[in-house]
């Protein structure tokens, strides 16, 4: 039916979409319809006829074109027990209200796949929600204020053409009977929030920004409504509703512009972490894949990703290679190929081929959690610097009413009808709010920029710190190496009964055993021998020393450190190396080196030219350390160095003066990253929620050392440019306010545009 | 009447469609031939023939009601009554009613054609019919509004498309403006005095007057302008975003701009200087309007080579764009002070009725004729493009000979001798205008020739076609 | 000017229904998800039984 409206390309899809088997369903397990599942992304509705209707989010995809919408909108109107539906093409979302009786989740997804698209259960609904609320009701009294300040406009205007009498007293009084009317409205809908953030202020008897806003806007009201209806009294015959609903127009339209970025920002938030998928397919004892709750994964499980799909959980590749799209986490374009033995994040995409894999973490403890977790906690933060500005406020507010108090004062005695006027004036025209968010809006901008190339800020502050360093201290190990080993060479140390294995055959046996393992040594062996395949019984995992496993014939091996497997070892090869052996006795030792990031020499370099001292900090020997360093090209090396010796090292600099940034292992160098002045660690899973390092670094790249440290110098320039531009603003047009020399609706313009032009100061450091 | 195809399937209600449509192309000759009459007699004053109900003064008026209620009425209720019920998926609430309106307005009509060469006038322009008749409009317009705004509360789509808004907001704006300028007071059945007098009435007759332009001829036509370019382009409105801000934005600056037809008289200064500042900030929601219509063609400009129909409707934008702009131009009082009462505010208003109005009208009316008899086109393509061709230059020759006349006149009428006489006497610039109404005849015959081109293909196009009820398409099964 | 006593009180009540108008179009959803809702009226699905109608109506294609 819909096909002539789609054309060629949506055949092609809707062709390739239907190719795809469905993927196994047991009517037993509607993993979508578990409450705890449902209950993200559904909520509950009374019409009045007393039944039960649930409305549902869903998240559509293989929107394409422009008639899908409608064709998914008809195939759920089909279901029976679908009351209405609501498909967005744009936002590739459906909003369907149903009847629980009558149908589930289930049976909708279904009539979706069987149209040809897909969709799942959308767990943001209830927020997004809460989002569209937020925003009808800012563009409904942004609009009210902007159509009734047009309408002030056309009845003020013939005041503003008139000269001496033109204007009888009558119809001048009916024009500003009608602008009154015009600015009930605005007082009573569009102003409500500033009156009601000022009496909240009040209550808690602190001055916030809203209560000069809400005191100008009432004298203003009030003054002119007396001008009005008893012209040529106390507050003169001249009206200012054109100004008072200009002013109010302006500001909204302010606020809605940044409730706009807002809205956007946590929608980013969202997507991210609807990378997630809802459901995942574990692989039951019998060897069937089911489909599950991805709440209901545990530890251990093993589960089936198809290719497309986003991995569910943390964990590691069991059976399989593929790449992976970790973009969203890292900011890494291009997939990241995973072998037997790799780590995979939670909702990172399965590109390449289909794979199992063994569940390490779930849920909360999940990388994406983590990072989300960080990022939420970030933008609640108030900085230091912001509440050094914050500090100002209060006393900028008070001196604010009492310059407006004694305007007044002076005014009446001088020109009493300009009294008020002056003051509203310097009421309204002050901007302690591009103070307050001179700060935070560029802070935040920046750590947003940071966050979606996956450098993750812990502390705003951090920026102001980062943009002051001067030293800086690499760590080795997982810092400026890969925190994964390469496999480096291995060594038989067989005998002759086990000659009949040759060495690449022992290799995958031992590669296959390793897979059971989530040791970074296991893994690297793992991953460096693809396609192992082998039978291993009776796996036992015993933590510092290795695996034991009984092989198809029955021969018990083991594999891992030398006293584990039965070896004599020296302790140079004893870090870095597998052995495997049976019966007691070693065959093979695996050596293992690690290797430096790609990026870490032209990272080096890029720091050293910004200006930075560069010191590499070891616990190796000095030789090894020294080599690395030559490599990496380091101002100096430190070798041998124990944590008590890096805390020396850091105190040391600082006390000549130095801002030390410390790079490292955020979880073991706790004392030494609080010492510095600014800290970062390579992060990857759970570790990121107990770091204590000032921001984590989540893709693989030491680059973003360097772009971190730029941006956070641009940033404490932007702040310094808001900042000066708050106080220059204030300081000119307060002045001008005091001297009768700005008409209130100037005023209004200038406040408001004053906000305006901070925030788009910030938002620069965005791109 | 054909049998149904499936006999328990809801169908539209498209005859009321038909009787509008067809009458749209009836009026519309009728109204441009009377529309000629006039300009022959303004060229040739011999052609009143010294019979009353033939004379200039009361055939104007005819012309005028004519073709802005006949036709333009006939076409806004044909194409309102379409797009409403195609957009919102549903038939037309109370279809008796509606039918009630179709021949409520031709009995409106039929009225005006018999009372104003009768003499039967109220004087207030685009506002002549006497009360009765007045009344009738009323009660036809009402329950136009209730067939109207019953049917959008019937749909079976929550989104209310943009055209459905500009119809919503002429018929409540017209509603609004009969009513409060037609106040009367009737001394008998055929006469009647306005409840307002002197430059109060003035005052009510512009704000009537203009707002009728604005809202009649201007939001009612856009909403045609928003349906049927796109279907006929079969592609989305360029900015279907920018269309709704485009009616809110009309919206706002809505109901001031009358006073620039008063400028230079009785009317206060100040209220004159509104009228001019707020119709120069009519012309950024006009323009906006104009853009997002034209640029839906954006990428596909080829259509315009091979589908007449496109030129009509995309063309039409055009005069409109051009008009939005003359008319603020005209409402700067400077150059009031030059066009008032001349020529050129004639090759305004033609412009506007002619390029716009006219063509929009005749865009949409061939994208609809022949659906409604079955048919995927009219009987003849080529005369559609044949039509466009001399409606077109007839249009071209109205407007330039009316502002060359217009100028002329104002500089011949305030051209003065150094001891302050006036250098022409009104009778020489009558005289010189003289040339021009004869262009101005001839641009009025090719338009009526046009409109008597698309007269005879209707005809073909309703007895080659058949007339089917179409059945409405199911957005939602009967559920439990 | 007094006409002014007519049409300005007239303006403001019209002034209060187009706020109320649009407070209903926003609380509807009227400007939500608009850019689908421009091309709805392009979808086949509409005119479907017109075109199948007219085929079986004049027999041309």
């Amino acid at each position: 039916m819909g096909r002539k409206a789609c054309g060629d390309a949506c055949d092609k899809v809707t062709i390739a979409a239907r190719s795809q088997p469905p993927v196994a369903s047991n009517g037993d397990t509607d993993a979508w319809d578990d409450p705890l599942e449902r209950a993200r992304s559904t909520r509950w509705l009374e019409p009045r006829d007393g039944s039960r209707v649930a409305e549902s989010g869903l998240k559509l995809s293989g929107i394409h074109c422009a008639a899908c919408a409608g064709l998914i909108e008809a195939a759920l109107g089909r279901v029976s027990g679908v009351v209405q539906v609501q498909v967005s093409g744009a936002s590739e979302r459906a909003t369907v209200q149903w009847r629980p009786d009558h149908t589930s989740l289930h049976a909708m997804i279904d009539a979706v796949r069987a149209a040809g698209y897909d969709a799942v259960p959308d767990g943001a609904a209830n927020e997004r929600e809460l989002r569209r609320r937020e925003h009808r009701a800012a563009l409904w009294r942004w609009f009210v204020a902007a159509f009734c300040a047009m309408q002030v406009m056309m009845l003020a205007t013939p005041s503003y053409l008139v000269s001496g009498d033109e204007l009888s007293a009558d119809l001048r009084l009916l024009l500003n009977w009608g602008s009154w009317v015009m600015s009930l409205p605005v007082m009573a809908l569009s102003a409500a929030p500033f009156f009601a953030g000022a009496w909240r202020s009040v209550r808690q008897r602190r001055l916030g920004m809203d209560v000069p806003v809400a005191l100008g806007l009432l004298v203003t009201f009030v003054a002119s409504s007396a001008a009005t209806f008893h012209p040529g009294g106390w507050f003169g015959s001249d009206v200012y509703f054109d100004s008072l609903t200009m002013f109010v127009s302006f500001l909204l339209g302010a606020r809605y512009l940044e409730l706009r970025a807002r809205h956007r920002a946590a929608e980013q938030l969202e997507s991210a972490l609807e990378g997630v998928p809802q459901t995942a397919l574990r692989i039951g004892d019998d060897g069937v894949p089911q489909p599950v709750s991805a709440l209901h994964l545990q530890r251990g499980d093993r589960v089936l990703v198809p290719l497309g799909q986003a991995f569910a959980a943390d964990g590691v590749v069991t059976e399989g290679a593929t790449a992976a799209d970790e973009s969203l986490l890292t900011g890494e374009p291009r997939p990241v190929d995973k072998a037997p033995g790799s780590h995979v994040v939670a909702g990172s995409i399965n590109v390449a081929a289909p794979v199992k894999m063994r569940v390490e973490r779930v849920g909360h403890e999940t990388t994406l959690y983590a990072v989300m977790a960080l990022m939420r906690e970030a933008s609640t933060q108030r900085p230091a610097l912001a509440r050094q500005a914050d500090r100002w406020a209060a006393p900028f507010l008070w001196t604010v009413l009492l310059l407006a108090a004694g305007a007044a004062a002076v005014w009446s005695i001088w020109d009493p009808a300009r009294a008020v006027w002056v003051a509203v004036s310097v009421l309204i025209v002050t901007c302690p709010c591009a103070l307050s968010l001179a700060v935070p809006s560029a802070l935040l901008a920046a750590a947003g920029s940071m966050a979606r190339r996956g450098v993750l800020l812990r502390r705003l502050d951090a920026l102001e710190s980062l943009a002051e360093v001067d030293t800086v201290y690499l760590d080795k190990t997982g810092t400026v190496t890969e925190d994964t080993l390469g496999l480096r060479g291995r060594a038989r140390l067989g005998m002759a009964e086990d000659a009949a294995l040759s060495d690449d055959a022992l290799q995958a046996k031992a590669a296959a055993l390793a897979r059971w393992s989530a040791h970074p040594l296991a893994r690297a062996l793992a991953r460096a021998t693809p396609g192992a395949e082998a039978a291993w019984l009776d796996v036992t995992d015993t933590s510092g020393a290795g695996l034991q496993a009984r092989d198809a014939q029955g021969v018990v091996w083991r594999l891992g450190s030398a006293s584990h497997v039965g070896a004599d070892a020296d302790d140079d090869a004893a870090a870095a190396s597998l052995w495997f052996g049976a019966s007691g006795r070693a065959i093979v030792r695996f050596d293992f080196d690690e290797c430096l990031r790609g990026d870490a020499i032209a990272a080096v370099a890029a720091l050293r030219a910004a200006g930075l001292r560069v010191t590499l900090l070891s616990g190796d020997r000095s030789a090894r350390a020294q080599a690395i360093g030559n490599q990496l090209g380091v101002d100096a090396v430190i070798a041998q160095a124990t944590p008590a010796i890096k805390l020396d090292v850091v105190a040391e600099a600082q006390r000549q003066g130095h801002r030390v940034w410390m790079v490292g292992d955020g979880v073991n160098d706790a004392p030494v990253l609080a010492r510095s002045d600014v800290s970062m660690a390579m992060g990857q899973g759970a570790a990121i929620a107990r770091q204590q390092a000032d921001a984590v670094i989540t893709g693989d790249r030491l680059g973003d050392l360097v772009f971190a440290r730029t941006l956070a110098r641009r940033t404490m320039a932007v702040v310094r440019q808001n900042l000066w531009w708050a106080a220059i603003y204030n300081a000119a047009s307060v002045p001008l306010a005091l001297a009768g020399w700005l008409p209130p609706w100037a005023a209004g313009l200038g406040m408001a545009g004053s906000s305006l032009l901070v925030i788009m100061n910030s938002v620069r450091l965005g791109r | 009447m054909a049998s149904l195809a499936r006999s328990d399937a809801p169908v539209y209600s498209d005859d009321v469609i038909r009787g509008f449509a067809l009458m749209t192309v009836v009026w519309g000759i009728v109204g441009m031939l009377v529309g000629v009459i006039i300009a022959a007699q303004l060229t040739w004053p011999e052609l009143n023939f010294g019979i009353p109900w033939l004379s200039y003064g009361r055939l104007r008026p005819l012309h005028t009601n004519a073709v802005i209620f006949a036709f333009g009425g006939c076409a806004l209720f044909a194409t309102s009554y379409h797009v409403v019920q195609r957009t919102c998926q549903t038939r037309l609430f109370l279809p008796g009613l509606a039918m009630f309106t179709f021949v409520g307005w031709q009995v409106v009509i039929v009225a005006a054609a018999i009372t104003l060469p009768l003499g039967m006038t109220q004087g207030k322009e685009y506002a002549e019919l006497e009360w009765p008749i007045d009344l009738l409009i009323a009660v036809v317009w009402v329950a136009y509004a209730v067939v109207f705004f019953g049917t959008i509360g019937m749909r079976k789509v929550r989104h209310i498309y943009v055209a459905n808004w500009f119809f919503g907001a002429f018929i409540l704006a017209v509603a609004l403006l009969h009513i409060v300028n037609s106040a009367a007071i009737p001394v008998s059945l055929t006469k009647s005095y306005s409840a307002y007098a002197g430059v109060q009435d003035a005052m009510v007759q512009w704000w009537y007057g203009h707002n009728a332009v604005g809202f009649f001829l201007t939001a009612g036509f856009l909403g045609i302008m928003y349906y049927y370019i796109p279907k006929q382009a079969e592609r989305p409105i360029y900015s279907y975003r920018l269309s709704i801000v485009h009616f809110w934005a009309l919206v706002f600056t809505y109901m001031w701009a009358g006073p620039h037809h008063l400028h230079y008289t009785a009317l206060p200064d100040w209220a004159q200087s509104i009228g001019m500042i707020f119709s120069l900030v009519l012309l950024a929601p006009s323009w906006g309007g104009m853009i997002n219509g034209i640029m839906t063609l954006s990428g596909a400009w080829h259509k315009l080579r091979d589908d007449p129909i496109l030129k009509f409707l995309i063309v039409s934008l055009s005069f409109y764009g051009m008009s939005t702009f003359e008319g603020p131009m005209m409402s700067i009082k400077t150059v009031n002070a030059l066009s008032h009462y001349t020529d050129w505010t004639v090759g305004h208003v033609h412009s506007g009725a002619l390029g716009w109005v006219g063509l929009i009208s005749m865009g949409a009316m061939y994208h609809l004729i022949p659906r409604l008899f079955g048919r995927k086109q009219m009987y003849s393509v080529k005369a559609i493009d044949l039509h466009f061709w001399i409606a077109t230059i007839g249009i071209v020759l109205y407007i330039a000979a009316m502002w060359i006349a217009g100028v002329m006149q104002g500089l011949m009428w305030r051209a003065v001798n150094a001891d302050g006489t006036l250098v022409y006497t009104f009778v020489e610039s009558v005289k010189a205008t003289f040339p021009f109404y004869v262009i101005r005849l001839l641009g009025g015959l090719l338009y009526l020739s046009g409109m008597l081109i698309m007269g005879w293909n209707t005809v073909m196009t309703v007895r080659n076609g058949k007339a089917e009820p179409v059945a409405i398409p199911l957005v939602l099964p009967a559920h439990a | 000017m007094d006409i002014l006593y007519l049409l300005i009180p007239m303006s403001a009540v019209l002034v209060l229904v187009i706020l109320g108008v649009f407070a209903w179009a926003t609380y509807s959803g009227q400007f939500e998800d608009v850019e689908s809702e421009g091309r709805r009226i392009l979808a086949s699905d509409e005119n479907g039984v017109d075109n199948r109608q007219a085929e079986q109506a004049t027999g041309e294609k």
